[in-house]
């Protein structure tokens, strides 16, 4: 396996916290497994840490305190972000 | 009713028979009087059949003889007029025929022709009318129901993906109301405190349909809002009714963001209810649903899954550190073996030389044994020979079963240290140490016990 194909197996791709969980459920399942070798083991133990942190990031992002909007707000945050 | 409108039926023979034709431009019957067309336009709009009609009302008003109001619902409207007598004797209770009722009327269309000042006007002539009651509200829900069933409207909220932790929701409810207070107690019991927007919206009464339509609308073309409550607290049905609207469950279910609807109580079933994603009976199970994972609990799963890939890190290096170390060890060992085994063969090149001389003095030595024992049994005699002969076949037969000949065949006995025979795998990986007995001699060996090695490793190891 070269380095760019491993940098490419253990990058992590995923869109949404339930992939990301899932991912992170299958790399665990595989680890119990003990059906992997050294390399992969390592490999999959790095691309489940990047999904913790992934996965921490976004129950932070919900975890700071409910802010409250009202719709036209919303608009004008949005519209000063992208000015 | 259109057909009836038709001039070639309104303009019908009675009126051309009576009038003088004069063509003139299009070919059509006529100049009539208009005045004359109008009455007979009355004449055609009364014999039309007696319905009964249900809608909301809106725009009321009063003049000294009748009422007048619009009856309408999501597709269209029918302006209506009632006389004063005849709304009296319907017996409504007082301020009942309101903005935003729900009423039952009986009638039929009439058309005023006008006067010298007065202007004409078409109206539907109710002659009785009552509010609309559940059974009235129910049929209708139900043919909508069913209408919006066919088209498939209830199966594309609930093919929209929704996700498990969005960060923000939209909401739709009364700006006052436990509805909102009860949604945002559920989203902290879930440990959720992300951003909710609020989209506030009249929920009963006739703008409550077209106000909570757009509120959505809006929501949804925000791109940050992930998914939208709709919410409002018990009700009879005729208070629910903004939520069975045609138009907005139409909107609902065109939708790309999935919408959850908590309208009423656990009896209620309003039409947003079949249209919606998901449907709860009250805004705590809404805000479960807009929040499908308690955040609290994916915390502590979290934790156990970061402990889960450490350990399987660390095990994993662990477990194979006896196995490299061996490996590491290998080369040193395997130049020991080799220097062992020469050794072994210096020891028998210079054994079987050694063994060349004593042979050639041995043959010699059973050369004359052999022509001294011929002359010997010549003595004995043919008795004494048969004998012997028999013997040295029992000696042969014998042989035969002895280790000896076996090992003299290519075979080695492997012993260990106090000469007893190893015989299998485990009794030789116990020993280490053997001695292999050939037919000619014997020979030291140690026994290498190949570790139940990694596959992977060993593979990569051999790369």
């Amino acid at each position: 396996m070269s380095a760019n194909e491993q940098e490419q197996s253990t990058r992590v791709e995923f869109d949404s916290y339930e992939d990301a969980v899932e991912r992170l459920e299958q790399i665990i399942d595989r680890l119990d497994s003990g059906q992997a070798g050294l390399r992969e083991t390592l490999a999959l133990c790095r691309e489940g840490r990047e999904l913790v942190t992934y996965c921490a990031g976004e129950l932070d992002a919900v975890g700071a305190g409910l802010k409250e909007l009202k719709l036209d707000e919303l608009a004008e945050k949005l519209a000063d972000e992208t000015r | 009713m259109g057909e009836a409108l038709e001039p070639d039926r309104l303009g019908g023979d009675s009126i051309a028979a009576s009038e003088p034709e004069v063509p003139r431009g299009p070919d059509l019957p006529g100049p009539f009087a208009v005045g004359r067309y109008a009455r007979k336009l009355q004449e055609e709009m009364r014999r039309r059949a007696r319905v009964l009609l249900i809608g909301e009302v809106t725009g009321v008003g009063r003049s000294k003889v009748q009422a007048y109001f619009e009856l309408r619902d999501g597709e269209g409207a029918v302006p209506c007029a009632i006389w004063l007598d005849d709304l009296e004797k319907a017996g409504l209770p007082d301020g009942a025929l309101r903005d935003g009722a729900e009423v039952v009327i009986a009638g039929g269309p009439d058309y005023y022709p006008g006067g010298g000042q007065a202007s004409p006007s078409f109206s539907f002539r109710a002659t009785h009318v009552r509010l609309a009651g559940e059974g009235d509200l129910l049929a209708r829900l139900e043919a909508l129901r069913k209408q919006l069933g066919v088209e498939g409207l209830f199966e594309l909220q609930k093919q929209l993906r929704r996700p498990r932790l969005p960060k923000t929701i939209g909401v739709v409810t009364a700006e006052s109301g436990a509805a909102r207070r009860d949604l945002l107690a559920g989203l902290e019991r879930r440990g959720w405190r992300g951003t909710v927007v609020w989209a506030f919206a009249p929920v009963q009464d006739r703008h409550a349909a077209p106000a909570i339509s757009a509120a959505i609308q809006e929501l949804a073309a925000q791109p940050r809002v992930e998914a939208i409550v709709v919410t409002r607290g018990g009700g009879s049905l005729a208070d629910l009714w903004a939520f069975c609207d045609e138009t907005l469950c139409r909107t609902v279910a065109m939708l790309r963001v999935p919408v959850i609807s908590a309208v009423g109580h656990e009896r209620d079933s309003t039409l947003i209810d079949d249209v919606a994603a998901v449907a709860c009976s009250t805004p705590t199970h809404a805000a479960e649903a807009a929040v499908p994972l308690d955040c609290g609990v994916a915390r502590i799963d979290l934790e156990r899954s970061l402990a889960a890939l450490c350990r399987a890190a660390e095990g994993s290096v662990r477990g194979r550190t006896p196995h490299l170390v061996a490996l590491a060890r290998g080369p040193a060992r395997a130049l020991r073996r080799e220097r062992l085994s020469l050794n072994q063969k210096t020891r028998e090149i210079r054994a079987a030389s050694e063994r060349g001389v004593t042979e050639r003095l041995g043959f010699q030595r059973r050369l004359a044994t052999v022509v001294l024992e011929r002359a010997r049994l010549r003595a004995l005699g043919a008795e004494m020979q048969r004998r012997r002969a028999a013997l040295h076949r029992a000696a042969v037969a014998l042989r035969a079963h002895e280790p000896e000949r076996t090992l003299e065949r290519g075979y080695a006995l492997v012993e260990d240290s106090e000469g007893e025979p190893v015989t299998d795998t485990a009794a030789a990986a116990a020993a280490e140490r053997v001695r292999l007995r050939f037919a000619d001699g014997k020979v030291e060996a140690t026994i290498g016990v190949e570790q139940p090695a990694d596959a992977d490793l060993g593979e990569q190891d051999r790369r």
